[in-house]
């Protein structure tokens, strides 16, 4: 036998982390800060914090088709373009080209990607809410799937523990529905927006706050520690921020993680399949292979953490066949890759406002007004399950307006130089119910051009979420008029898929079965207890927040778990 | 409401990540899921093109601040129609220069040109609207890529006048001459209007 010891050496350590970006990077920072050496292994391109921003500093007429998608581009974006303009020339180094990266749509499913150090947290919406009490209860009281294994109570000190490192602005308001953390001073609301918080309480007693968001207004001396500097209010988080006003695992994880000088990180390396060792039953290590020179390699730790982001690490679980699990790692139960849940929306409404003319904002304020779940919530009963929150606010109108109005000519010129009225709008997020027929699989046949089976999407709403569309844009017109908004106009938006509100979730999910379900209350594989699946994935319920936060709060909770059974030996 | 607002607003949702700027023109461009195979070649005659320059400049003339000829918004417009726009905004576009061509529009003078041109604009009215009315049927059906490539483009006054002020609005000089050029805020505030307040433009 010719061992290359040092090799093996090389290639081995405590921990594999499958992924860069939200919970990867988290996962990172705290196995590293807990004394373990860490892998972490990224399949798209490495971006530099700062230097690599490329877009960040432009003015807009740098970009050739100012914002706008060129058809070869829209060919390329596919996915990320159908709906909107999400890879655009201003944020498209941080969106992944649906061509080279090909997948199947047996229904449709906006598969939105990022492949490339920090993954979506580099363009993340950054809005930060926790789940409440009953988010974690709902399943099991209205008999939808199964029981979440864990209760708020037990991510709660984890939720203040991230809370606190990423650094988020907002108000504490008291309210169950949407449990205070710990914030930095919460942005101002403009005029409009004050009234409409005033108005929508005492008229329709539903509460309006402002945006929690991962944004530093006062930035702390972990903050700047790690070089991150006050928010510039330029909102252009998307293009990377040379300031570190918003989190990403770039601007906070990652560093925090390499200054143990316990991190290893691996770029352009996709991970291919887990190692599962019959013998000891656990897993050893991940099998790669080189995003361009198409090379193999293997290497070894004593836990894995799969943070590839929901449908990629349920695709790796399932790539990962042995004789124990022949239809994928941890999938006795049947549920990898079934379940998907996301955040619907594409439906609100806006309107005009009058008066407030001689109010004003300077600076864009990178977030938004936010409305929490007030259906289903309290004495309020509808004839649909769960509940959506509203995120929007007041804006003064630009020069756009010109676009659709008619004029034009010198003074029409003039005008559009000075602000118009103001206008106001908001759209919801509606949380989706697992259903174990909304799923991904792999293709038997087709392989991707790395010889890995494709990834085929079987996914959509259902009459539940049909019905609280209805009632999401109906309650906003109605906010709206209340509010004595003019020219009041609710849009329901059809041509919105699955996936677009990239929360997409639940395709490994907790639960205290392992018959019914894939993980245990630690986010670890219920049979091979070193692998744990701490991003979306493992989601039971989707509620109605964004969920960014709750995937980090779940990671660093399974991620000191880890290291407490590590110590014990019992991994 | 039309589908393009929507879609601002919408995209607004997805938590503000998206500058306003880059959301005006999504509503037409239906047909790019599959490849349908790139649009021919974009092409416009001389005396089109001296049109398009005639009526980019109509719409924002050069005052004490520059106009769109000076800010080369003319060639910008026959760019983005050549690398935005498929087939049906290629022909709406020719067709209303093809208008303008048969009104020997060049040759008139400045207030028989105006005069044109506001007509050209009150109609547009009535085509918009027609237009919304497609693109709302089109909306999600099976056939819609069908659907796209047979449709009628955006108006010729729809594409000319928000290309124009894209073009204009956009560009360096256009930005820094009509607003209030703020890069980098470094603080954010509720104040009150100036006297003459231009617009922030960050």
């Amino acid at each position: 036998m010719n061992l290359n010891l040092k090799s093996d050496k090389a290639h081995t350590f405590d921990a594999i982390v499958v992924g860069s970006g939200m919970t990867g990077g988290m996962a990172a920072k705290e196995l590293t800060e807990r004394g373990l050496q860490v892998l972490m292994i990224e399949r798209g391109r490495e971006v530099k914090h700062i230097e690599d921003y490329d877009t960040a500093m432009k003015g807009p007429w740098e970009f050739e088709h100012r914002g706008k998608i060129s058809i070869h581009s829209a060919e390329e974006y596919w996915a990320n373009n159908r709906f909107g303009t999400l890879a655009n020339e201003e944020t498209g180094p941080f969106f992944t080209d649906d061509k080279k990266n090909p997948y199947i749509e047996k229904r449709p499913f906006d598969w939105i990607r990022a492949y490339h150090t920090g993954g979506k947290s580099m363009h993340w919406g950054r809005q930060s809410y926790r789940m409440n009490k009953k988010d974690f209860e709902a399943n099991a009281k209205e008999g939808i799937a199964i029981d979440w294994p864990i209760r708020y109570e037990d991510l709660e000190p984890w939720y203040t523990h991230v809370e606190k490192f990423v650094g988020i602005s907002g108000q504490a308001e008291g309210w169950d529905v949407l449990p205070d953390g710990h914030y930095l001073p919460a942005m101002p609301m403009s005029a409009p927006e004050r009234y409409f918080r005033e108005t929508m309480m005492k008229k329709l007693n539903r509460p309006v706050t402002i945006g929690r968001v991962a944004n530093l207004t006062k930035p702390q001396p972990w903050h700047t520690d790690l070089g991150r500097a006050s928010c510039q209010y330029r909102s252009k988080c998307a293009r990377g921020c040379p300031y570190g006003g918003y989190y990403s695992s770039l601007s906070g994880s990652i560093p925090a993680a390499r200054k143990t000088n316990r991190l290893t990180v691996l770029h352009d390396t996709i991970a291919s399949e887990i190692i599962y060792d019959e013998k000891t039953q656990k897993a050893k290590g991940v099998r790669v292979i080189n995003q361009h020179t198409m090379a193999v390699e293997e290497f070894f730790a004593k836990i894995v953490f799969l943070n590839a982001g929901s449908m990629n690490s349920a695709a790796l679980l399932l790539n990962s066949t042995s004789s124990r699990f022949p239809t994928g790692l941890g999938n006795d139960s049947d549920q990898v890759g079934r379940n998907i849940m996301d955040h619907h929306l594409g439906v609100g409404a806006n309107a005009t406002v009058e008066g407030f003319e001689n109010d004003y904002i300077f600076g864009q304020r990178p977030n938004a007004l936010y409305i929490p779940r007030f259906r289903n919530w309290g004495s309020d009963k509808k004839d649909f399950l769960r509940g959506y929150g509203y995120q929007g606010g007041a804006s003064k109108s630009d020069w756009k307006r010109g676009i659709t109005m008619n004029g034009f000519g010198a003074s029409f010129k003039e005008d559009m130089s000075r602000p118009g009225m103001w206008t106001m709008g908001f759209g919801g997020f509606g949380e989706i119910l697992p259903d174990p027929s909304n799923r991904m699989f792999l293709d038997k046949d087709k392989k991707d051009k790395w010889g890995i089976p494709m990834i085929v999407f079987d996914a959509a709403f259902g009459e539940n979420e049909l019905a609280m569309r209805k009632d999401m844009m109906a309650s906003a017109v109605e906010m709206l008029e209340v509010a004595g908004f003019k020219n009041v106009a609710g849009f329901n938006r059809q041509d919105t898929h699955p996936g677009l509100g990239i929360h997409d979730m639940g395709t490994a999910r907790m639960g205290k079965d392992p018959k019914t379900s894939v993980l245990n209350k630690f986010n670890q594989v219920h049979a091979c207890k070193n692998v744990f699946v701490t991003d979306g994935a493992a989601m039971v319920s989707s509620s109605c927040v964004n969920p960014s936060i709750t995937y980090m709060a779940m990671t660093a909770r399974a991620a000191d778990h880890a290291v407490k059974e590590l110590k014990k030996q019992n991994l | 409401m039309n589908r393009r607002t929507a879609i601002t607003h919408v995209a607004t949702m997805l938590g503000g990540v998206l500058s306003a700027p880059t959301l005006l023109a999504m509503s037409r461009r239906e047909g790019h899921t599959t490849s349908e195979g790139f649009p021919m070649e974009f092409n416009l005659t001389e005396s089109q093109k001296m049109i398009v320059e005639e009526v980019a400049e109509m719409i924002i003339p050069k005052t004490a601040t520059p106009g769109a000829k000076d800010v080369g918004v003319p060639t910008f417009i026959v760019m983005m129609l050549q690398d935005c726009y498929k087939t049906p905004e290629h022909k709406s576009f020719v067709e209303g220069l093809l208008y303008l061509e048969n009104k020997q529009f060049l040759n008139l003078s400045a207030e028989q040109k105006m005069a044109v041109l506001k007509q050209v604009e009150i109609d547009s009215v009535e085509e918009m609207k027609a237009y919304q009315i497609q693109q709302t049927k089109m909306g999600d059906n099976e056939d819609r890529e069908q659907m796209a490539a047979q449709a009628k483009g955006l108006p010729f006054w729809r594409l000319m006048k928000e290309l124009t002020m894209l073009g204009y609005f956009t560009s360096e000089q256009g930005m820094k001459s009509s607003f209030e050029y703020v890069p980098i805020p470094g603080k954010l505030e509720m104040i009150k209007m100036k006297p003459n307040q231009k617009s922030f433009a960050y």
